[in-house]
């Protein structure tokens, strides 16, 4: 039965064009035009790869996109049987109606897990194979892809470079004045090529975090947890959807509501600090997965900050612990799920 | 342990039915409206049985609580001897039913729906997709999207997912809707071949005349109540006959003939003498109604009697009992 729901699913061919744009084509899109325009204007436009494209296309796209198109088919899914009048067919076969809304939910994750797998495979790729070789930061050119160990020998290398063009907080031992062309020769004595290669050294150190973040291809355990946290957030969407649409009987409003959930509530609800709302503003499913989110990502909704510890102090979000977020995401899957089993084992069909 | 031999002891109990479906006292409200009022109603097994009533007496929603579509207020019932909710799935793995208008997913082809149907069904049922489509004729079309087909196509289409699950009891509503006259000429054919296998037909329709043709027995409904119910014959013997006689002489063989004892109700028209009977007349007073013309010198040229149709009969029965009592 599921395998027959999966066809279902799959024939709508208006339905799976849009999902397959979405949750493909547009990261897909993106990523070609950048690959394109990085080939034919290189020193105007940066690689297309890069732990920062895939940070940024992961957690502001295809982390919004995913549960938007795995809402949608959930809310197609728990709807079309009743309103192309099939639900009646299906009763009258004598299965049981909680088997009936049971088969959906495999045959709907059949669809959404491997379209989202897909695009974050390409996202994936395609910031693993076209991430920098070279980056040139404030016009110094710098390997990308060197350990710590490697960088601070880069940079003994080029004390010169280093001291002039990487940023550097606080003070460094050989404060030395840096002209355009490098350092510049005070009205003292010049450093000694030592003390420029230890300032060096110094600067390479304090700035390798930010090396490591911005120049590195994305590690591959970010990757895999990246990816895991996207195919959560598409099975959560779906069935959500599946419940609500099931519950409600209808498709539109089961969409809308879903949309509004995932792009107006769960953004203010997550960062806002409501009084005496604080509990119900974690009870958000949302707010929930935000909190799963793989650390070294941006805080997804846009808001900066960051679900994990290389936040950059933008708004950050309402505090919950991962057992309540775990259990908040439970109860909302259990809930619906119900909700929609118990709709249409007691609808007339 | 009890639980294990259910099943056994139920098949036995459904096996032993005579009845295909047995309704006591069944009742379904909404609000205020009972649209099925303590029904009784009897459907022998292998038989084709005409469900028949005027709009909104009920019909379509005694079938969906037969069917378990809508839940009942009030009642027993049991199909092919299986009682119904408690083994609803038993039942109906061996009913077919069309409800209505059939519909189905229409950006799939029609094999494509029955393929979804099928995988709801046993096994055997994906075996039985091609030869339901050609036994309703529409195996050219299989694989065209059900959008693209005419309403009598999708009719077809319904009974071909009926046909799937081997269907002991086919439940049928309306299913000459949309049919041309050859389409309903088929599914008449096929209606009485389903019956000539053994399987029991329920077949509600506004066409008395198709079902006068096709069933053998008929119950009426009026206002969520079953009114009569019985084999055709038998219920159409309790109406009255009509003898139309072309004579010679109309207004003396009304004469002659209301001096007999036969006790007709005589009317003189363009066709000549028209001679109503009452129930249950005798054979022989046809006869005697042609002895008294022919004696009295009117030439008879032809005497036909004409039973009443079931047409006629149900006009008669819903009118007297649509009229103030």
């Amino acid at each position: 039965m599921i395998v027959t729901r999966v066809m279902e699913l799959r024939k709508r061919r208006g339905l799976m064009i849009a999902l397959i744009v979405v949750n493909i084509g547009i990261p897909t899109i993106f990523l070609v035009i950048r690959l394109l325009a990085h080939a034919f204007a290189p020193k105007s436009y940066g690689p297309a790869g890069g732990y920062d494209i895939f940070s940024n296309l992961v957690a502001g796209v295809m982390y919004v996109f995913g549960f938007i198109v795995a809402a949608t088919l959930g809310c197609t899914a728990g709807s079309v049987d009743l309103t192309e009048g099939m639900f009646r067919h299906l009763v009258v076969t004598g299965r049981s109606r909680l088997a009936l809304y049971l088969a959906r939910i495999p045959a709907g994750l059949a669809i959404v897990v491997p379209l989202v797998a897909i695009g974050f495979t390409i996202v994936c790729a395609v910031c693993v194979f076209a991430a920098p070789s070279k980056i040139s930061y404030d016009g110094a050119n710098v390997p990308a892809g060197l350990s710590r160990a490697g960088f601070e020998r880069w940079a003994g290398d080029n004390p010169n470079v280093v001291l002039c063009d990487l940023p550097f907080n606080g003070p460094i031992a050989a404060n030395v004045p840096c002209g355009p062309n490098g350092p510049q020769p005070s009205a003292g004595a010049a450093p000694p090529p030592a003390a420029l290669k230890a300032a060096a050294v110094q600067i390479a150190g304090q700035d390798y975090r930010g090396y490591a973040k911005l120049f590195l291809s994305p590690p591959d355990s970010l990757m895999v947890k990246a990816g895991l946290w996207l195919e959560l957030e598409a099975a959560i969407g779906f069935i959500i959807g599946l419940g609500l649409a099931s519950l409600l009987g209808q498709r539109t409003v089961a969409v809308i509501l879903m949309l509004v959930l995932e792009l107006v509530l769960t953004p203010i609800f997550s960062t806002a600090r409501i009084p005496h709302l604080s509990n119900l503003q974690r009870s958000v499913v949302g707010l929930a997965t935000a909190h799963l989110e793989p650390g070294g990502l941006p805080l997804a909704f846009g808001g900066g900050g960051g679900g994990g510890p290389g936040g950059n102090g933008g708004p950050r979000l309402l505090p919950e612990s991962t057992t309540v977020a775990i259990c908040v995401i439970l109860a909302w899957l259990v809930g619906w799920s119900a909700l929609g089993a118990w709709r249409m084992m007691t609808r007339d069909a | 342990m009890s639980t294990a031999t259910l099943p056994d002891a139920s098949d036995r109990e459904a096996a032993d039915s005579r009845w295909a479906v047995e309704t006591h006292g069944l009742t379904k409200r909404f609000g205020e409206n009972i649209a099925v009022n303590g029904v009784e109603l009897l459907v022998p097994r292998g038989c084709a049985f005409g469900y028949l009533g005027p709009n909104g007496a009920g019909k379509t929603t005694l079938i969906r609580v037969l069917l378990g579509l809508t839940h009942a207020d009030a009642g027993t019932m049991s199909l092919l001897g299986y009682p119904v909710p408690k083994h609803r799935d038993m039942a109906l793995a061996r009913v077919g039913a069309i409800v209505d208008e059939p519909r189905f997913h229409g950006h799939l082809t029609g094999r494509q729906n029955l393929q979804l149907l099928a995988a709801a069904r046993e096994p055997a049922a994906k075996e039985r997709i091609t030869p339901s489509l050609e036994r309703v004729g529409i195996l050219h079309r299989a694989d065209d999207r059900v959008s693209k087909y005419s309403m009598g196509m999708r009719q077809r289409l319904g009974v071909a997912a009926c046909l799937l699950g081997d269907p002991q009891l086919l439940i049928l509503d309306e299913p000459m809707n949309g049919l041309d006259p050859a389409g309903m000429h088929e599914m008449r054919d096929m209606i009485l071949s389903l019956v000539a296998e053994g399987r029991t037909v329920v077949l509600s329709s506004h066409l008395l005349d198709e079902v006068e043709r096709t069933c053998d027995a008929v119950a009426i409904v009026d206002r969520g109540n079953i009114i009569r119910q019985g084999p055709i014959s038998e219920l159409l013997s309790g109406t009255s006959l009509v003898l139309q006689v072309d004579c010679s002489e109309p207004d003396r063989g009304r004469a002659l003939v209301a001096a007999t004892s036969i006790g007709a109700q005589i009317e003189v028209g363009p066709l000549g003498l028209g001679i109503t009977l009452p129930a249950g007349t005798a054979r022989e007073v046809i006869a005697e109604v042609n002895r008294v013309l022919v004696e009295g010198g009117i030439a008879v040229y032809r005497l036909q009697p004409i039973q009443a149709s079931l047409e006629t009969w149900f006009l008669q029965v819903t009118s007297r009992l649509g009229g103030p009592e």
